[in-house]
């Protein structure tokens, strides 16, 4: 083989095997170097698919609403969760609980992070698509990197779409 | 001629000294390196394409078998119907392929095998009870595949591990980054456009690579994959007013005519082709995205038509001047 056409084949086999060490260096070195999360935060699960949320916040507590379900709709049980981020685990609140506590409702926390959904588009080929996606997963993100959140309500993933929604940091 | 006869004439004839070694070297250095397809006669050409179609249609009664007989079957059943026939083909290759007179049929048990060893490993990891959806998994059996059939290559050095190798290496490319992604919330779409973009820049390099060497046949389809997924994905990067990227809608048409460009330089005509292809889509996509509101849409379709004329004939002029 001529040295030039010896080159392309190098160079063809070191493109994928340099974009692979690039996206490991993209995912895992910023993690090294961002502030580990410390500031909690509430969130609600359940109400499955009824666009209209029975909880909010308002003037930094939780309050709840009234909703006017359709007639024959049963709405889902609703739980408050406080997760832990420097932990990442979640305890469970009543709603007693949960209005105690004072709640700051920008999206993006004094440290710099913010509570998302993760990529529904995870992988490439179509039957990643059918069963590898928990379309539920929700992720720490900030300072170039993300979290995977380890939520007590996580195992609905596969079934209930973004059933989950953030409420607020707690002050 | 067999190969043995040919070797022993040569043999007879350098003990004569009527042929030199220079010129034996001379003559081979020219066939491996003519870069043209070693002539096959029709019959012979459609009875090596049947050996293909019915190593896939053997691969498609397996696969129906094992979906039809799904509950009925047992665990070590669905595996030796599955992975217990890719082995087996792969075995019967291997011994039809010590015999030159079954090279072609040991080719079609080669991909035989290659086809129904994913389905095997698939049967036989979702049995272990592992999620084969799942990108890891994915990863595990295209990496099997991937080190079985080059460890097979490296004993072995015939085009079909070539094929297999690329589609396995392909596999494990992108379900291993689809792994180490998973859903991260900062990896949207473009990352995947950026994929496909590597592994057709990837296809080209590798079909010139292989331009001058016994691998040739795979050239012309390296060229054509690669072209496809760069351009294709060079394309769709440039995304869609109002999200559109403005450095790749102004890098695209310097790509293609590139493309097009290096058509004539390596006398590939899937290069030449889905460049046409690819320019005639961008002019359809600029014009609709930009001036279709503007200059009012008959007046768009007009120059858009104008535009199609002019690189049809560009397209034909290339193609009959340099690659005719």
């Amino acid at each position: 083989m001529n040295p030039k056409k010896n080159v392309s084949l190098i160079v063809g086999i070191a493109i994928p095997i340099l974009m692979i060490v690039l996206v490991a260096i993209s995912i895992y070195a910023p993690a090294l170097f961002a502030p580990a999360p410390r500031i909690n935060f509430l969130y609600v699960a359940g109400n499955d698919y009824y666009p209209e949320q029975p909880y909010a916040v308002e003037h930094g507590t939780v309050v709840k609403r009234e909703v006017k379900y359709p007639e024959h709709y049963t709405p889902g049980v609703v739980r408050f969760f406080l997760h832990d981020t420097s932990a990442n685990e979640d305890r469970e609140l009543s709603f007693e609980e949960a209005q105690k506590l004072k709640l700051n409702t920008n999206g993006k926390s004094s440290e710099g992070y913010e509570v998302v959904y993760g990529n529904t588009e995870s992988g490439f080929f179509p039957w990643f698509f059918a069963g590898g996606t928990d379309y539920n997963a929700m992720y720490l993100k900030g300072h170039n990197t993300s979290k995977k959140l380890n939520l007590q309500s996580q195992g609905d993933g596969r079934y209930y779409y973004r059933n989950r929604h953030f409420l607020g940091w707690i002050r | 001629m067999d190969k043995k006869e040919l070797l022993k004439q040569v043999q007879s004839l350098a003990a004569q000294q009527l042929v030199t070694r220079d010129e034996v070297t001379a003559a081979f250095d020219a066939g491996a390196n003519s870069g043209t397809d070693v002539e096959v006669s029709p019959q012979a050409g459609i009875s090596h394409l049947l050996y293909y179609v019915g190593g896939a249609v053997v691969f498609l009664g397996i696969s129906v078998l094992i979906w039809q007989n799904w509950t009925a079957l047992n665990s070590v059943t669905k595996i030796l119907c599955t992975l217990g026939s890719g082995v087996a083909a792969y075995m019967a290759a291997v011994f039809l392929g010590r015999d030159e007179r079954f090279e072609i049929p040991s080719r079609a048990f080669y991909f035989i095998s290659a086809l129904v060893m994913p389905l095997g490993l698939q049967v036989t990891l979702h049995i272990a009870g592992l999620d084969t959806g799942s990108s890891g998994t994915q990863s595990v059996v295209s990496g099997i595949l991937l080190t079985t059939f080059l460890l097979s290559y490296l004993a072995n050095r015939k085009t079909v591990f070539t094929v297999f190798n690329i589609i396995f290496a392909t596999w494990l490319f992108f379900s291993f980054t689809s792994f180490m992604v998973g859903g991260n919330p900062y990896f949207k779409w473009e990352f995947w456009a950026y994929c496909v973009l590597c592994v057709g820049l990837v296809y080209a390099l590798l079909g010139y690579s292989f331009s001058e060497t016994s691998q040739h046949a795979l050239t012309g389809s390296l060229y054509g994959f690669g072209a496809l997924c760069f351009l294709g994905a060079a394309l769709a990067l440039g995304d869609w007013n109002p999200h559109q990227n403005i450095f790749w809608e102004l890098a695209f048409p310097g790509l293609v005519f590139g493309v097009m460009f290096l058509s004539v330089y390596l006398k590939s005509k899937a290069f030449l082709t889905f460049g046409s292809l690819y320019l005639m889509g961008y002019i359809l996509k600029i014009t609709s995205e930009y001036f279709a509101q503007s200059l009012g849409w008959p007046l768009a379709l007009v120059l858009t038509g104008l535009g199609l004329m002019a690189i049809g004939y560009l397209h034909f002029n290339l193609k009959k001047r340099y690659l005719s």
